[in-house]
């Protein structure tokens, strides 16, 4: 289990790496952006092997990433719209929508739908949990520790 | 009595186009515009923006109204240069830049590369399309054949912007091709796992960013930006599905790859 979380972290690392990059992010971003980016991928498997539903999972994966991203660019004074683009790209369900496509191709169009509706709820739960982190953000903004560096 | 435009509206302009250009959020742009223009002593200062545009009115010291509309086109994604203009704003704020300094900083921002070069941008795309390959589960070979992928979808998006295709041309032809290659690597030599690699190469032209944006937009009450934008994360994503679907269709009329 913690050898496949180390694969999992340093493989959605890697892949937010490169992502970093074709935005054209600044380069002192790319290292915690990246690093951010594993958290909260490696925070939403974690989460389904301890048996959380998928759709808590996720919002509880991009709750961790808008936060912590939110963090990173109160403290390095950058924009926040990096880090929380870059903490979300790993949980984007890129996967899921393929296999949607896969299915509906092939004309096995229940379990495309199947595949395609979890793929949409995946979606809105981490609109939803970069929503709520903005706002949980917003609320604790004004404390000393969150001061500008 | 001083006549035509003053010389605060260009920079002014170019601020906030550069930031909706580059994939900043509208709050932002209207936020940079109303105070480098309270900086540069203007009175009543206001800006509205949309994707697609944006409008800036402010007074000037003789009790003139000044108005302009600034028409954004679809931009290049360049985040370092919103954080750039950021910075700017923050400086002429501060004092430290009179307006046409700030005029001459914001042009080099627009006019310079952003430091990666196009090299570097096809190895971001391979390894991003590899490390997405190996957290949806696929072996190492499964992420060399989707880094190689990525990269070679990457280039074939620089040569169609060359040739001026629209965006949205590119991500059809770029979700067509990372799917169908991995397939047909797969369909005649039987190398590789479609399923981790096809997934993987088609991250990077998921449409994060305009996702991002949307929900920030609609949180902070913009709801035309947010639907705007929403619908630019929806659409993309629509053609990103097509390209891949009209790959397994080819591939299941060639009595294709079994799911």
């Amino acid at each position: 289990m913690t050898v496949e979380l180390i694969r999992i972290y340093a493989t959605s690392f890697l892949g937010t790496l490169g992502f970093a990059l074709l935005l054209h992010a600044p380069k002192k971003s790319w290292l915690p952006a990246s690093i951010i980016g594993g958290v909260s991928y490696t925070v939403y498997i974690a989460l389904l092997e301890l048996g959380s539903h998928q759709a808590a999972a996720m919002f509880a994966a991009a709750l961790v990433g808008s936060l912590l991203a939110q963090f990173c660019a109160r403290k390095m004074r950058m924009i926040a719209t990096i880090f929380i683009t870059l903490s979300i790209v790993s949980l984007v369900p890129g996967l899921g929508l393929y296999r949607c496509m896969e299915y509906l191709g092939a004309g096995r169009n229940a379990l495309g739908l199947q595949a395609g509706v979890s793929a949409m709820i995946d979606i809105m739960m981490i609109a939803l949990g970069v929503g709520v982190g903005s706002f949980i953000f917003r609320l604790i903004a004004t404390r000393p520790w969150l001061a500008k560096h | 009595m001083a006549m035509g435009e003053s010389r605060f509206m260009e920079p002014l302009q170019l601020a906030g186009r550069l930031i909706m250009e580059n994939g900043g959020e509208t709050y932002r742009v209207e936020e940079t515009i109303t105070r480098m223009g309270r900086a540069f002593g203007l009175e009543r200062v206001e800006s509205f923006a949309v994707p697609s545009g944006l409008f800036i009115s402010y007074r000037r010291k003789d009790g003139d109204t000044e108005t302009s509309v600034t028409r954004v086109r679809k931009g290049s994604r360049r985040l370092s240069r919103v954080d750039a203009v950021n910075a700017i704003s923050r400086q002429v704020e501060q004092g430290k830049l009179t307006c046409e300094e700030t005029l001459q900083r914001l042009k080099e921002i627009e006019k310079n590369p952003t430091g990666i070069s196009n090299l570097l941008l096809l190895l971001a795309a391979a390894a991003s399309g590899a490390g997405f390959t190996g957290m949806f589960g696929g072996s190492l070979l499964d992420m060399l054949i989707s880094g190689v992928t990525a990269g070679l979808v990457e280039a074939l998006a620089h040569g169609l912007e060359r040739l001026n295709l629209k965006d949205a041309m590119a991500t059809l032809l770029g979700s067509l091709c990372s799917a169908l290659l991995p397939m047909m690597l797969f369909y005649f030599t039987g190398i590789g796992s479609v399923e981790p690699i096809v997934a993987g190469a088609l991250m990077p032209l998921l449409p994060g960013l305009a996702m991002t944006n949307a929900v920030q937009d609609a949180l902070r009450g913009d709801m035309v930006s947010g639907l705007s934008h929403g619908l630019s994360a929806v659409l993309t994503a629509v053609l990103v599905a097509g390209g891949a679907l009209v790959a397994s269709a080819i591939m299941s009329m060639m009595g294709g790859v079994p799911v």
